[in-house]
C-alpha cells in the first residue's frame, strides 16, 4: 500500500512514539487538573477537558488512523457524522 | 455479446434462491420476492383495520387488537417492503448499472439480506407474544409499558436497521471504487445517485435508532429508568431520537424512488434528461436538508417552542430540490415522443400522486396547520400519498421495467395496464377522502369514530379492497410471464444504461468483457457514433 | 457462486482511480455509522447529565482509577500501530507480540471496568438507581461490548498471524482492525471527558 522505504516507516514509528507521550502527558495533566484544587472557575476547567480531549481524539485519528496521510475522503466520513452528532446532541439537550 | 460461457441459456437453478448465495442478482431477486410476500402480509392487516373501519363502532377488532394491527402494518409496510424492497433494486441494478461484476463485499451483502426473514418472522410472530401496540412510532411511555412483543418488535427493527447500514456501506463503497473504466460521477445512472445519497442516510441515521431502541429495550428488560418520568425520564428525548431517523426514513423511502423514475422518463420520453445534474445535486442536497428536519414531527409534543421556527423553515426547504426533480422531470417529457408502457404509466402516476403527498407535506410543515391536523387523518392521506403514491408506484414502475432484464421474458402490458388503473383509481379513492376526514377533525389511530365520518371511511375502506385486487392481475402477470412470457431481447426498451448492455438475464460475472463507458447513459436523440451504433440504437428522431 | 479473484477483477476495479482500497473504506463507512451509533447514547447521556443531574452520584466515580484505565487502553492504540509498523517490514513475531499485547492490555482495561461497575454498584449507584446510572452504565456498558469485541478480533487477527498471514505486502487485515480499535479508544478519550473530568 504506502510507499515503503525503511526511511519513512522509521519516521513513522518514531511518531508513533511521540503521539503515544503526547497522549500520556496529557491524559496526566487532565487527572492533575481534576484531582488538584486549584483556583481556577468550573467553566474554564471544563473548557480545558474538551480541549484536551478534542487534541487526543484529533491526534489518534491523525497519526494512529492515518488520516494525516491517507486519502482526505476518509477523513471526511469521519467528519461529517461527529458535525452532525454535535448539532444533534446541543438540540436535544435543549429542553 | 456472449463468447465463451453461455450461462445466460443455463437452466435456472432455483435452489440458489433458498441459500447463502453472493451473487448480487441472486441476491437481488432475493430481496425482491422476499419484501413483496411481506408486502402482502402488510396489505392485509391494512385490509383488516379497513374492514374495522368501514362502519362506526367496533365490530371486528377491539381496541387493543386494532392498535397491534395497525403498529404491525406500518412497521411491515416500512422496515420490511419499501426500506429493503428499493435495497433490492439497488442491489440488482448497481453493479450492472455502473459496470461491475459483483458488489464490493459480496458476503455482507448476503448477510444484508439473510437478516431480513428472521427480522420478519419475529415481527409477525410478535403476535403470540402479544404484539406491539404503540404504532411504529413506538413513542414512550406506550412502548415501555406494552407486552412482551414490543421487545420483539425492537429487536427485529434493530435487525433490519444492521441489513440497511451493511448495505448502505456495501452501495457506497461498490459506487465509488468499482465503476467501470471511463465513468466519473457525472456519469452515473440517476438510479445510482438516489442510491448513494439514501445510503448516506442509512449510514448517518440509522444508528441513532438503534441506540433508541437499546435505550427503550433496556427500559423494558433491565430497569434503566430513560423514559420513566418520576424518576426524571423524559419522553420527548425519545421522540428527537425517532424522528432523528425516521424522518430521514422518508426520504430512504422516496430517494430510490425519485432514482427509478428519472431512469423511466428518459427511456421513455426519447429525450435526454433535462436537468441531469440538477436531479443529482438535488438528491444529495435532499439527503443532507432531510437529516435537519426531524423535529417538525414534534411541534404539538411541548418541544421549546424557539426551535419550531427553523424546523419550519428546513422543512419547507425541502420542497425545493423535489421540485427541482419534478419540473426536470416534466420537462424530460416535454416534446418527447411519448410511449406509454407500463412503466411509463406508473411514472406519470408517480408524479401525479407524489405531488399530492408532497404539496400537502408543505402544509404539515407549516406549524398552525400542523397544530391543527396533528394526529388527525390528514396525516394519514399525506404520508401514503407519499409512501403508496409515490413510493410504491415507482416500485411497481421498477418492477415492469427491469422485469425483462431479471427474466429475459417480456411482460404482458395489457395486465400491467389493468393493474396500473386498479391501483391509480384504488390509491385515490382509498386517501383522498381521508383528507376530508382529517381536515375535519377525525382521529388517527383509534378503532373508532363519529358517524358523521361514515362516508368518507366507506370510501377508503373500498378503495383499500379495490388496492389488494389490484395486486393479482400483477402477480398473475409476473408469474405467468416469468415461466412463458415472450422472449424479450437484450434490450427492449432501448435504453442506454449500462445493465441493458448485456444479456437478458445477465451472466454471472454481468459482463463478458469488462465494459467500457463511451457514452452518456441519456443521450438520447443525439447522433449515434459509428462505434456503437450496432448497440441500442436509440433513435428518438431530430 | 462468485470468485473473488478472477483475471477480469482488475478490470472491473478500474474505478480505484479515486485511490479508496475498497476495505478501508467499508470500514471508514463503519466507522462513520458508529459515531451515529455513540451519537445517540452520548446525546442521553448528555441530555440527562445537564437536564437531571445527579450530582452525589456523580461525586462517586474514581476518577483516578478510570484515568489509568484511559492511560491503558491509550497504550493498547500505541501497541497496534508497532504491530502494523511491524507487519510492514516483514517482522512477523513482532507483529504477533504487539498484537497478544493489545489484547492484553484491552482486557485489562475491561477487567477495570467490571472493578468499577461492581464498586459503583455496592455504593448504590445502579442501572435503575437514577437517570444517571442508567445512562452511565448503558454508555459505558456498549463501550465495553465494543472493546470486547475489539479484543475478539485482535486474537483473530492474532491467530491469523499465527497461521502464517500478513507480510509487507498484505497488511490491510491488520490495518482494518486498527481502525476499529483507534476508533474504539477515541470514543473512551471523548466519553472520559464527558463523563468523569466536566
Amino acid at each position: 500500500m504506502e510507499g515503503s522505504s525503511s526511511v519513512t516507516k522509521k519516521k513513522s514509528v518514531r511518531a508513533y512514539v511521540l503521539v503515544f507521550f503526547a497522549l500520556a502527558l496529557i491524559t496526566l495533566i487532565e487527572l492533575l487538573l481534576s484531582s488538584m484544587s486549584l483556583n481556577l472557575t468550573r467553566s474554564l476547567l471544563n473548557t480545558l477537558f474538551v480541549v484536551f480531549s478534542l487534541g487526543k481524539a484529533v491526534l489518534v485519528a491523525a497519526f494512529y488512523m492515518h488520516l494525516r496521510s491517507d486519502n482526505r475522503f476518509y477523513t471526511y466520513i469521519f467528519i461529517i457524522p461527529v458535525a452532525l452528532l454535535l448539532v444533534f446532541a446541543l438540540l436535544v439537550i435543549i429542553r | 455479446m456472449s463468447v465463451e460461457t453461455p450461462t445466460a441459456s443455463k437452466p435456472i437453478e432455483w435452489r440458489r434462491y433458498f441459500r447463502w448465495n453472493t451473487d448480487h442478482k441472486v441476491i437481488g431477486i432475493q430481496y425482491l420476492v422476499t419484501t413483496f410476500f411481506f408486502f402482502m402480509v402488510g396489505g392485509a392487516l391494512a385490509m383488516l383495520i379497513r374492514t374495522e373501519l368501514a362502519q362506526p363502532g367496533q365490530d371486528l377488532l377491539n381496541g387493543v387488537e386494532y392498535n397491534r394491527f395497525l403498529t404491525n402494518h406500518g412497521s411491515v409496510m416500512i422496515f420490511l417492503w419499501i426500506i429493503p424492497v428499493l435495497a433490492g433494486l439497488g442491489n440488482y441494478l448497481i453493479p450492472l448499472m455502473i459496470g461491475a461484476r459483483d458488489m464490493a463485499f459480496p458476503n455482507l451483502n448476503a448477510l444484508s439480506f439473510w437478516l431480513i426473514p428472521p427480522a420478519g418472522v419475529l415481527m409477525i410472530a410478535s403476535f403470540f407474544v402479544g404484539a406491539a401496540e404503540s404504532g411504529w412510532t413506538a413513542y414512550v411511555p406506550l412502548s415501555v409499558t406494552a407486552p412482551m412483543g414490543q421487545t420483539v418488535w425492537a429487536v427485529s427493527v434493530v435487525l433490519l436497521g444492521f441489513s440497511s447500514i451493511f448495505g448502505a456501506i456495501n452501495f457506497v463503497t461498490t459506487v465509488l471504487t468499482m465503476r467501470a473504466e471511463g465513468m466519473g460521477f457525472w456519469d452515473l445512472p440517476l438510479f445510482v445517485w438516489g442510491m448513494l445519497a439514501t445510503a448516506l442516510m442509512v449510514l448517518l441515521a440509522t444508528p441513532v435508532l438503534t441506540a433508541g431502541l437499546v435505550l427503550i429495550a433496556m427500559d423494558r428488560l433491565a430497569g434503566t429508568l430513560f423514559f420513566a418520568v418520576a424518576a426524571g425520564g423524559n419522553p420527548i428525548f425519545w421522540q428527537n431520537v425517532f424522528w432523528f431517523y425516521s424522518h430521514p426514513a422518508v426520504y430512504i423511502m422516496i430517494l430510490p424512488a425519485m432514482g427509478v423514475i428519472s431512469e423511466v422518463f428518459p427511456v421513455f420520453s426519447r429525450k435526454p434528461i433535462f436537468g441531469y445534474k440538477a436531479i443529482a445535486i438535488s438528491s444529495m442536497a435532499i439527503s443532507v436538508l432531510g437529516l435537519t428536519v426531524w423535529a417538525h414531527h414534534m411541534f404539538t409534543s411541548g418541544m421549546n417552542p424557539a426551535l419550531r421556527i427553523p424546523f419550519m423553515i428546513t422543512s419547507m426547504i425541502i420542497a425545493v430540490p423535489t421540485g427541482i426533480k419534478i419540473f426536470s422531470w416534466l420537462a424530460t417529457m416535454w416534446e418527447g415522443k411519448l410511449r406509454f408502457n407500463t412503466p411509463m404509466l406508473f411514472a406519470l402516476g408517480f408524479i401525479s400522486l407524489f405531488l399530492i403527498g408532497g404539496i400537502t407535506g408543505i402544509f404539515l410543515a407549516s406549524i398552525p396547520v400542523d397544530l391543527h391536523v396533528h394526529d388527525t387523518y390528514f396525516v394519514v392521506a399525506h404520508l401514503h400519498f407519499v409512501l403508496f403514491g409515490g413510493s410504491v408506484s415507482a416500485v411497481y414502475a421498477a418492477l415492469y421495467y427491469w422485469f425483462p432484464k431479471i427474466t429475459g421474458r417480456q411482460y404482458d402490458e395489457r395486465l400491467g395496464a389493468t393493474h396500473f388503473w386498479l391501483n391509480f383509481l384504488g390509491t385515490n379513492l382509498s386517501y383522498l377522502p381521508l383528507f376530508v376526514a382529517g381536515l375535519l377533525g377525525m382521529p388517527r389511530r383509534v378503532a373508532d369514530y363519529a358517524p358523521e365520518f361514515a362516508i368518507y371511511n366507506q370510501l377508503a375502506t373500498l378503495g383499500a379492497f379495490l388496492l389488494g385486487i389490484s395486486t393479482l392481475p400483477f402477480l398473475y402477470n409476473v408469474i405467468i410471464s416469468w415461466i412463458k412470457g415472450p422472449k424479450a431481447g437484450d434490450n427492449p426498451w432501448e435504453a442506454l444504461t449500462l445493465e441493458w448492455q448485456t444479456s437478458s438475464p445477465p451472466p454471472e460475472h454481468n459482463f463478458e468483457t469488462a465494459p467500457v463507458l463511451s457514452r452518456w447513459p441519456y443521450d438520447f436523440g443525439e447522433k449515434v457514433s459509428p462505434a456503437d451504433a450496432s448497440e441500442a440504437s436509440a433513435s428518438a428522431g431530430d | 457462486m462468485s470468485v473473488q479473484n478472477t483475471a477480469q477483477d482488475e478490470h472491473f476495479r478500474a474505478g480505484k482511480a479515486l485511490g479508496l482500497d475498497h476495505l478501508k473504506l467499508g470500514m471508514w463507512l463503519f466507522v462513520g455509522s458508529e459515531v451515529m451509533f455513540f451519537g445517540g447514547l452520548i446525546a442521553a447521556f448528555l441530555h440527562y447529565k445537564v437536564n437531571t443531574p445527579s450530582p452525589v452520584e456523580t461525586a462517586l466515580l474514581d476518577v483516578t482509577l478510570v484515568g489509568i484505565n484511559t492511560f491503558i487502553l491509550l497504550t493498547s492504540s500505541f501497541t497496534v500501530v508497532l504491530g502494523l509498523a511491524r507487519a510492514q517490514n516483514d517482522d512477523r513475531a513482532g507483529l504477533m507480540r504487539f498484537l497478544g499485547l493489545t489484547a492484553l492490555l484491552g482486557t485489562v482495561f475491561l477487567a477495570g471496568q467490571v472493578y468499577e461497575f461492581v464498586a459503583l454498584y455496592q455504593e448504590g449507584v445502579t442501572l435503575s438507581s437514577s437517570v444517571f446510572g442508567s445512562s452511565f452504565f448503558t454508555l459505558t456498558g456498549f463501550h465495553g461490548l465494543h472493546v470486547l469485541i475489539g479484543v475478539g478480533w485482535a486474537l483473530a487477527t492474532l491467530a491469523k498471524a499465527v497461521r502464517g498471514g500478513y507480510s509487507r505486502d498484505d497488511h490491510i487485515g491488520v490495518e482494518i482492525f486498527g481502525l476499529y480499535w483507534h476508533f474504539v479508544d477515541i470514543v473512551w478519550i471523548v466519553l472520559f471527558t464527558i463523563i468523569y473530568l466536566i
